[in-house]
């Protein structure tokens, strides 16, 4: 794949900006490009990290003692932009706004430190049809200071609804949310009282202003009764919540369900990987489950292992 | 020039046991109650100067203070010390603060036994307050974040942008939470679900709740308290204790703690209530305490700490004491037979029935204690004299609280049968899945001419 350097990160803001017109533009003429992936890799040298945004994004998060370390999904904010830039190119099959964030995987080969000189890679891949559209995974690559190569790598798979193209290979078909956890929910370890500015709150330290977050007047253009919690917010809320202490190296791994509407309480349980043992320890890794505590729908689950 | 003792001397000589030689506390206050008015320092001076009036202490340097307070506002930073120079102490009492949640002041007689048995002082009192009707109400992190961010900024530009990046509800004052930091969840929510897995009954919690109230009152009736307790505010008992509570009172609360679920039995009757109230404990050496003709009500003999894993659910919020009191036990060579009282604080009745199960469940104790079983305990040794859920529970008094009273009551029971021995166990479960657990032992009484 062809290497592409860009300047800086790309505005989030203006990524939406374009997406909106191009959407706008669409409705007038409807897409009739080609059906492939760009075959492009977008590059950022020396991303800064910013001290207050990432004190900012472990408040936010919950983080009950702020480190110099970059949480995992922080890095996942960092990269993010550069991955959009890639689906909001003109010749990206698929239209960046109302894709759905179905699941995410992180794997961190090492932590990075407030201080490093970061350098994004982002491209897309496995494009596939799904039985409800087109999915699609978004891969971004970070490495540090030290010359040890790819120190994070994260995943993203959406999915455009209803949205069908010529001569794919099907998408494997992987468990819903919270399907490892059985039919009956387990007793919460912890309750989230999300206010109606958590979406709001979570853009500003992670610059994710997609207007479904935003508030009920803007998620309602799009179909949804209320705003949304980001899918990456809980996600990692999840990830704070599981992890003891100083894990650096592990595998993250979460799968969306039900959107979480705000202000909204989530029950959140977390258990030691491969069964409900709860003497057995967290040494093989954690899952976590997060559900809506009044009607039990299912949020998000996943799973925490270390790596190594 | 004299020569000091060599280190392997000095290691080698027999540690000290520190003796508890009195307490006096406040009647604990209900929440907006006779207190709600009287902030920390008011009421832990109260119980000190109390102190020092019972034992005529006027004027004296005591080796060191240790006290403390859950609740505490940021101007309280030397509360302790505070409360020394207004409790007639001699000014030159040093003092310092200590916390360790509902286990504060049974950590504080551990600081001053500990010191004692090593010979760095010959007394010391150990104290705790806390005060939830005037509990250190703030402002919002973002509020304060920006006010200090606006004090650092320089230009006027700077500053209008962050008065507007604030928001209505960042202008809203903050009260304390007593939610758990990392899960969200209040004491009360994490027991409830301590509360099923352990499959205890509303009926028996009610038990322990009732015992608790016939068991405070019994002892004001009997008059334990009159070497224990200094009136303040016009309050001479507990005002949460219900003397004439029933079963069938107690029966008729709606349940709420774990009310998401079918099944809920915790109630307001058998919880804690919030409370006010401060209590201090006097400790020194037998000999400190002979030379001004004090006694000695019992022994601190050892002391534990233990906690648990309750963020990733591997563990009920309030088991420490499962795991604290079968170490401590361990380590001393005894088991619950060999003791004349136990107390549990009673955070709610269900911690101290879920406790009481852990001991003796074999398998819990073999997989997640790794020892033995300690064997079903024998109710009637249990706070024979009450505990939080009648008297309430000012976080950082309770400790102080139940030394004081077991050492009072161990005391009795030695002088009643001299030739038996009489010891006693507490067990104080704390936030952050925390657990202090203390043993105490009355000696012989001391005849004039012993030493």
């Amino acid at each position: 794949m062809a290497e592409q350097t860009l300047a800086a990160v790309p505005s989030l803001s203006s990524l939406y900006a374009n997406a909106l017109g191009r959407s706008a533009r669409l409705m007038v003429r409807p897409l009739t490009q080609s059906t492939t992936l760009p075959d492009v890799v977008y590059r950022v040298a020396d991303v800064p990290v910013d001290a207050e945004q990432l004190v900012s994004y472990q408040r936010v998060l919950g983080d009950v003692a702020a480190s110099d370390r970059l949480p995992a999904g922080f890095v996942h904010v960092l990269g993010f932009p550069v991955a959009m830039a890639v689906m909001a190119r003109e010749d990206f099959p698929l239209p960046l706004l109302g894709m759905v964030h179905v699941a995410n995987r992180v794997d961190q080969l090492r932590a990075l430190h407030i201080g490093e000189a970061l350098e994004v890679r982002a491209w897309a891949e496995h494009l596939a049809a799904h039985r409800k559209g087109t999915q699609v995974e978004l891969v971004v690559e970070v490495t540090g200071s030290a010359t040890d190569g790819v120190a994070w790598r994260g995943r993203s798979t959406y999915l455009a609804r209803g949205r069908t193209l010529p001569g794919l290979p099907a998408a494997p078909e992987t468990p819903s949310a919270g399907t490892a956890w059985g039919q009956k929910l387990p007793q919460p370890t912890a309750q989230w009282h999300l206010g109606a500015d958590t979406g709001r709150r979570y853009a500003e330290v992670s610059g994710d202003r997609n207007p479904i977050h935003m508030g009920s007047v803007p998620a309602r253009l799009f179909g949804f009764k209320r705003a949304i919690a980001h899918g990456m917010y809980t996600a990692a809320r999840a990830l704070t919540a599981a992890v003891t202490g100083g894990a650096e190296v592990f595998s993250w791994d979460v799968t969306f369900g039900k959107p979480v509407l705000l202000p909204g309480r989530v029950a959140f349980a977390v258990r030691p990987a491969g069964g409900s043992g709860v003497s057995e320890g967290t040494a093989a890794g954690v899952e976590y489950l997060g559900w809506n505590a009044r009607s039990g729908a299912r949020h998000f689950s996943g799973s925490v292992t270390p790596l190594r | 020039m004299a020569r000091k003792p060599a280190p392997a001397e000095r290691s080698t000589a027999p540690v000290r046991k520190a003796a508890v030689i009195g307490g006096n506390r406040i009647p604990f206050g209900k929440a907006g109650g006779a207190y709600a008015s009287a902030a920390n320092l008011d009421m832990l001076t109260a119980a000190l100067t109390g102190l020092v009036a019972r034992f005529a202490l006027q004027g004296e340097r005591i080796g060191d203070v240790a006290g403390g307070a859950v609740l505490k506002h940021s101007r309280d930073f030397n509360l302790t010390r505070e409360a020394v120079l207004g409790s007639g102490l001699d000014p030159h009492t040093s003092a310092f603060d200590t916390q360790r949640a509902c286990g504060t002041s049974v950590e504080a007689v551990t600081a001053i036994a500990n010191k004692i048995a090593l010979g760095q002082i010959e007394t010391g009192i150990a104290a705790g307050t806390d005060s939830t009707s005037d509990a250190p109400i703030v402002v919002s992190d973002r509020l304060r974040r920006t006010l200090m961010k606006l004090s650092r900024s320089k230009s006027v530009a700077e500053k209008v942008k962050l008065v507007g990046s604030l928001r209505p509800g960042d202008l809203a004052p903050v009260a304390p939470s007593v939610n758990e930091p990392r899960t969200g969840m209040s004491m009360g929510e994490h027991q409830a679900i301590t509360t099923r897995r352990w499959s205890i009954t509303r009926e028996a919690q009610d038990e322990v709740a009732l015992a608790s109230h016939q068991n405070l009152a019994r002892a004001y009736d009997d008059g334990l308290f009159d070497d224990l307790i200094t009136p303040f505010r016009g309050l001479t008992r507990d005002q949460s204790l219900r003397p004439d509570t029933s079963a069938e009172k107690l029966a008729k609360l709606t349940p709420v703690f774990g009310t998401s679920s079918p099944g809920a039995t915790m109630t307001a009757g058998n919880s804690t209530p919030l409370s006010d109230g401060a209590a201090a404990v006097l400790l020194g050496t037998d000999e400190w305490a002979a030379e001004r003709g004090l006694p000695v009500l019992a022994h601190v003999v050892d002391a534990e700490a233990a906690a648990v894993d309750f963020v990733h659910g591997a563990e009920g919020l309030l088991m420490g004491g499962a795991y604290a009191v079968p170490r401590l036990l361990a380590r001393q060579g005894l088991g619950l037979e060999d003791f004349t009282f136990i107390e549990i604080h009673e955070a709610f009745a269900s911690t101290v029935l879920t406790t009481v199960a852990a001991w003796a469940d074999e398998e819990f104790m073999q997989t997640k204690v790794h020892l033995p079983a300690l064997g079903e305990l024998d109710r009637s040794k249990l706070n024979v004299a009450g505990s939080s859920l009648a008297a309430g529970h000012p976080f950082a008094a309770t400790g102080a609280r139940i030394v004081a009273t077991l050492a009072t009551l161990l005391r009795r029971a030695k002088d009643a049968e001299p030739d038996e021995p009489a010891r006693g166990l507490i067990s104080v479960c704390a936030a952050g899945g925390q657990a202090v657990a203390m043993i105490l032992e009355a000696p012989a009484a001391a005849k004039d001419g012993d030493r």
